[in-house]
């Protein structure tokens, strides 16, 4: 398999795909809750978000898109540099967040709960070979 | 015997009435929404223990929204009657922060860009009373451009100044907690105990009984339980304990402090370490009747003005008025309201107790009195917090009142 370009529509089904096989409800503890990723700063210009929902666990809608994402419980802005370094291991989220390279808007101390999850699901789309 | 933590309903406080209540003084005042810092306002509305600098959000229609320090996040949200939507964190992280966590909410999620915003600023006696420090104004007046802030904290005084019985009923369970603790001090300087002993361990005996009884807090805000002996006691009021031994002929002054479902315990009681001279006993037969003197005429009607008064009377036919502080009392309510007496901020000597505020039934003070002999290096303090009534008041402290010779 080659690398396919970061949000890309190859990524983006190649992403859902492997988050809907490799995230279960047991270990999502059945959470259910939703996230953007605002995207600013890309390569070509526009904001870019990632959106993605979980409902019990399981992973429900996940979409890559451009302009306004649809309403989430978590919105996260950073550069597209910033989650490029995330996702290669570069950069660790907790460290992007309290160097405010990372801007979270939604509840923090149940933030704080799910970021373990988080991490699950970033593992998952890092394991994609991306070029960024 | 251990807090009565079973009989809820004993305890209940209408909580949600109390938000009604603050909501529509606020459109009274045309405020949008209502940012509260003061200790006193997050113990009213979220009605748990918040220790840790925080931030409540009351919006004009709708449920508050707490902002605290995240370690203690998920523990509030395990005693407050708030759901997890409610409790927030902070933490310093982008948009997470103080300012930036209590920005996104008022525009993301309450929608409000622009209007009047109340906060809470003032002074105090009291180093963590927790108005909104400059630098807080400063950035959040940064952050939220569109609103005009308008210092609101009479709101919550307004609705606090009553009591409800739920409140008052924690406050006796308070007092009965604190003359546990007053029973285990008195054993423990009796029959010689006080030899040796210093005022700080004084104070941690006293606390371990009352933790025992069902005590949370000795209130941190004022030097924990304050014990003086000797000299200090001069002063008329006790101050946070030193490691200064007790010793004999001195006067002992103990005021504990403890909390039973925010609701704040604080008796003093006084004791002459024997031998005890004529003349301290003659002080001592003074303070005592002046106490009961003050006891006896607190009334709905009264005005602290009108017990000062009677009272200075009542001192100078005891020759004692030279020892007697002006003051007769201090404010109490929940974990963090400590001082004030009333509510309005149109008082001849701001945030100082007005002396024309009629107490009404219901209402909670602390009845207060320092006897100041200090050239003597004599002198004694009374508190104990008593609900006003028609015609009299409750002592929620039964500690007889009375000044004991301890051989």
């Amino acid at each position: 398999m080659g690398n396919m370009a970061y949000l890309g529509p190859e990524w983006t089904e190649e992403a859902r795909t492997r988050l809907k096989a490799e995230l279960t409800p047991e270990n999502m503890h059945h959470v259910t809750s939703s996230m953007s990723n605002i995207y600013q700063n890309t390569p070509d210009g526009k904001e870019k978000y990632l959106y993605i929902a979980f409902e019990d666990g399981n992973v429900g809608e996940f979409q890559v898109g451009e302009g306004e994402p649809p309403a989430a419980e978590f919105k996260i802005i950073a550069d597209y540099e910033t989650f490029a370094k995330i996702s290669r291991g570069e950069l660790g989220a907790v460290r992007a967040l309290t160097s405010r390279k990372l801007t979270l808007r939604g509840n923090m101390a149940k933030a704080m709960r799910l970021a373990p999850r988080v991490d699950r699901m970033n593992k998952v789309l890092a394991s994609i070979p991306t070029d960024y | 015997m251990a807090a009565d933590n079973t009989n809820n309903e004993r305890y209940a406080v209408d909580v949600q009435q109390r938000i009604k209540d603050i909501q529509a003084l606020m459109r009274e005042r045309e405020i949008d929404v209502y940012l509260g810092t003061r200790i006193r306002t997050m113990s009213f509305i979220v009605d748990a223990f918040v220790p840790w600098r925080s931030y409540l959000v009351i919006p004009a229609e709708g449920l508050p929204t707490i902002f605290t320090f995240v370690i203690d996040a998920d523990r509030l949200l395990s005693e407050t009657w708030m759901d997890e939507d409610h409790v927030r964190g902070y933490f310093g992280a982008g948009g997470a922060d103080q300012i930036e966590a209590v920005q996104f909410f008022i525009e993301d999620e309450l929608g409000i860009r622009k209007g009047r915003l109340g906060y809470e600023t003032g002074m105090a006696t009291y180093t963590a009373e927790g108005w909104m420090t400059h630098y807080e104004f400063e950035q959040y007046s940064e952050a939220l451009p569109g609103f005009e802030f308008v210092n609101a904290h009479d709101i919550v005084d307004h609705v606090s100044l009553i009591k409800d019985e739920g409140t008052i009923n924690r406050f006796r369970e308070a007092g009965r907690i604190v003359d546990e603790g007053h029973k285990a001090a008195r054993a423990a300087v009796e029959n010689g105990g006080w030899k040796g002993m210093t005022e700080t361990e004084l104070g941690g005996i006293a606390a371990l009984a009352m933790r025992r009884a069902g005590s949370v807090s000795e209130w941190n805000f004022a030097g924990l339980n304050e014990i003086s002996s000797g000299w200090r006691t001069g002063l008329g009021a006790c101050t946070p304990p030193t490691t200064k031994e007790f010793a004999a002929g001195e006067p002992l002054m103990f005021d504990l402090h403890g909390m039973f479902k925010l609701a704040l315990g604080d008796h003093s009681h006084n004791y002459l370490l024997a031998p005890a001279t004529e003349r301290q006993r003659w002080h001592a037969d003074n303070f005592v009747a002046c106490v009961q003197f003050v006891a006896d005429n607190y009334r709905a009607g009264a005005t602290p003005g009108d017990l000062i008064t009677q009272l200075g009377e009542f001192a100078e036919e005891r020759n004692c008025s030279d020892f007697i502080l002006p003051g007769v009392e201090h404010g109490i309510g929940l974990f963090g309201d400590e001082w004030r007496v009333g509510a309005s901020m149109d008082v001849p000597i701001p945030y100082w107790t007005d002396p024309e505020h009629t107490y009404q039934e219901n209402e909670m003070v602390i009845l207060a009195m320092q006897y100041a002999a200090k050239e003597e290096d004599v002198g004694f303090r009374y508190e104990n917090p008593i609900v006003i009534l028609k015609d009299g008041c409750e002592l929620t402290s039964k500690y007889p009142l009375a000044i004991e010779e301890i051989e």
